[in-house]
């Protein structure tokens, strides 16, 4: 019994070792975020006492957050109803054996390749498209680059569940007199909701965080999304320490408020896309 | 053509629905291409116009020169772009070597320390979900928000980094990290293994979970003890799981672009270059205001990619093959 104790009170140690390492540095931002500039120069680790609450409305009002936050939820909110709805329709429609036709499998696979295309080979080009659609520096043209880049991976997971569902229940809507469309909506969309809703974590995460295309596409400052907001910020004004970690804290509370409530649904769409590259 | 037929039907006889309804029992039922279409193409829309069209594009252009302060004008060059690429430009090559370094360094120390972390978890320790939660945090912030957090980590005078050396007594090897050309690159190495480790050790978590546990429990009768299983048992029941990681942690950083972008965009001295900070500067940075030549420079890397990525797994996976 002592040694076992022993020996979990050494596994202990790598592990809380570990623990400050990934929570240390977000920890020490989250407490900057709460003391102003002057009060983090004088120390940079000293507690936040007392707390700058104020220093968020500031940083909403003032230092153009609430326009930043509004562009990321936008664009976020935007292509991910798009690609579920999309995603979904396009998973079922590879997935059920009724729609085969001949090349159907190839272009599955195509489509399953390009996960693995590196942005680059696409960007400058999809530059120039964007250019020509008169898209470029518009939010529309970033959702609907963002709904593409992402539509190979949602549909590789929605068609591998929307595969197992039984062919019986099919069967079982048409003859109840469900058409195509409403045996979708009404009958196999609702079965796949534990699946959308992983593809739709993932999604939202990489439209909420997707940092490349933004800095290419869009050069106007009242269009940044906040990732973008973020790395100007850093380059203008680096001074602002105190001002910055309430920033940061801005873009990334949403996200890791809804994390805590729903983690293990977090962690399940997250390595969904572990095929992903 | 059946659908004349149906048509006919509808014209001459009512009520049509029946008839067409009796068309679709036939033994022979035709493809429902309208619901095809319908649940297909609007996917299809996006994936063509957004990512095969501008990849056909990329190929297009990288023969060319694409002047953008000439309206984007075509003259056509040949190979002229993949041979200056190859045989001249350094900054390519350093780039490359970077990256590839990055490629090969970060499995190198992720799938240790993930495959680690799991272990130890998996022993049931106390708490660890709570562990897992806080470790796999890190993913699901963006790159912007890591670069900052970790430029004022490697603070010289007041970062985290320094501070712990300090401590610890080891003051010496306190250092510019993101300032020395020697040590830029293995610091920003470092930040994606930060991010990263938690996603791994989650995924390598899951397969441990899957193991059943007759298999330890026969080797235990066979008087195998702790190290035993895990490096003759566990280890090489996760290879496919761990070989999948490897890969993709691979691919994920021979692109890596965001973290170089915010933290050191290249710096010192193209110490952190890569290949995808390259493409964007060479587009947008310098005064060539060319298109064409980075995108000969995305085609080499993009296929450089694929095939790296199919030799990995090849050679991965023929060593599994022969173990068992």
């Amino acid at each position: 019994m002592l040694r076992m104790r022993l020996t979990k009170g050494m596994l202990m140690l790598p592990i809380l070792v570990y623990t400050a390492f990934s929570a240390g540095p977000y920890l020490w931002t989250a407490i900057m975020s709460l003391r102003t500039t002057d009060e983090i120069y004088r120390s940079h680790y000293g507690l936040p006492i007392p707390a700058h609450w104020g220093k968020f409305y500031v940083a909403w009002t003032e230092f153009g957050y609430d326009v930043y936050f509004r562009n990321s939820a936008i664009v976020a909110v935007a292509a991910v109803i798009l690609i579920t709805i999309v995603g979904a329709m396009a998973g079922f429609g590879f997935a059920r054996k009724r729609y085969a036709f001949p090349l159907r499998q190839p272009l599955f696979l195509l489509i399953f390749l390009s996960v693995m295309f590196p942005p680059q080979i696409m960007i400058l080009s999809l530059f120039q498209i964007l250019i020509q659609l008169k898209l470029f520096n518009t939010l529309p043209g970033l959702i609907l680059v963002y709904v593409a880049t992402e539509m190979p991976i949602t549909i590789y997971l929605l068609r591998a569940f929307f595969a197992q569902i039984p062919q019986e229940l099919e069967d079982a809507a048409r003859i109840d007199g469900c058409t195509d469309w409403t045996m979708f909506w009404r009958v196999m969309f609702p079965i796949a909701l534990p699946a959308v809703a992983t593809t739709f974590i993932l999604d939202f995460i990489y439209f909420w965080n997707e940092f490349l295309y933004a800095v290419v596409f869009i050069t106007q400052q009242e269009i940044r999304t906040l990732p973008l907001a973020i790395q100007f910020l850093v380059s203008d004004q680096y001074q602002d320490i105190g001002m910055l970690a309430t920033g940061l804290m801005i873009a990334t509370l949403p996200i890791l408020i809804m994390y805590l409530f729903l983690s293990e649904w977090f962690v399940k769409g997250m390595t969904a896309g572990a095929v992903k590259g | 053509m059946p659908s004349i037929a149906v048509d006919q039907i509808e014209v001459t006889e009512a009520p049509p629905a029946v008839k067409v309804r009796k068309l679709f029992r036939s033994p022979q039922p035709r493809r429902p291409w309208g619901p095809i279409a319908m649940f297909l193409c609007p996917a299809l829309f996006f994936y063509f116009t957004f990512i095969i069209y501008p990849v056909l594009v990329t190929f297009f252009n990288s023969f060319h020169i694409l002047r953008q302060d000439l309206g984007l004008t075509y003259q056509f060059v040949g190979l002229q772009h993949f041979k200056e690429i190859l045989t001249s430009d350094e900054v390519f090559w350093k780039a490359a070597g970077n990256s590839l370094t990055w490629a090969i360094v970060a499995p190198i120390i992720d799938m240790p320390l993930a495959l680690a972390l799991a272990l130890v978890l998996h022993a049931k320790v106390p708490l660890a979900r709570f562990f897992r939660t806080v470790w796999f945090t890190p993913l699901l912030m963006s790159y912007p928000v890591v670069g900052v957090i970790w430029l004022w980590v490697y603070n010289y005078d007041w970062g985290m980094a320094n501070l712990v050396l300090r401590a610890i007594g080891l003051e010496r090897y306190a250092e510019a990290w993101l300032a020395n050309p020697a040590t830029a690159l293995p610091a920003l190495i470092l930040v994606t293994t930060w991010m990263f480790t938690g996603f791994h050790m989650v995924i390598l978590l899951t397969a441990l979970h899957t193991i059943p546990q007759e298999y330890l429990e026969a080797a235990t009768v066979d008087g195998a003890n702790r190290w035993q299983r895990t490096f003759r048992i566990v280890i090489p029941l996760l290879r496919p799981t761990l070989v999948n990681l490897i890969i993709l942690d691979f691919i994920g950083k021979m692109k890596q672009f965001a973290l170089v972008w915010v933290m050191t965009r290249g710096g010192p001295m193209r110490g952190t270059e890569t290949v995808a900070t390259y493409v964007i500067k060479r587009a947008f940075e310098w005064k060539t205001l060319d298109l064409g030549y980075p995108s000969a420079i995305a085609v080499i890397w993009f296929i450089i990619i694929f095939g790296l990525s199919f030799v990995l797994m090849r050679f991965l996976q023929r060593r599994e093959a022969l173990e068992f």
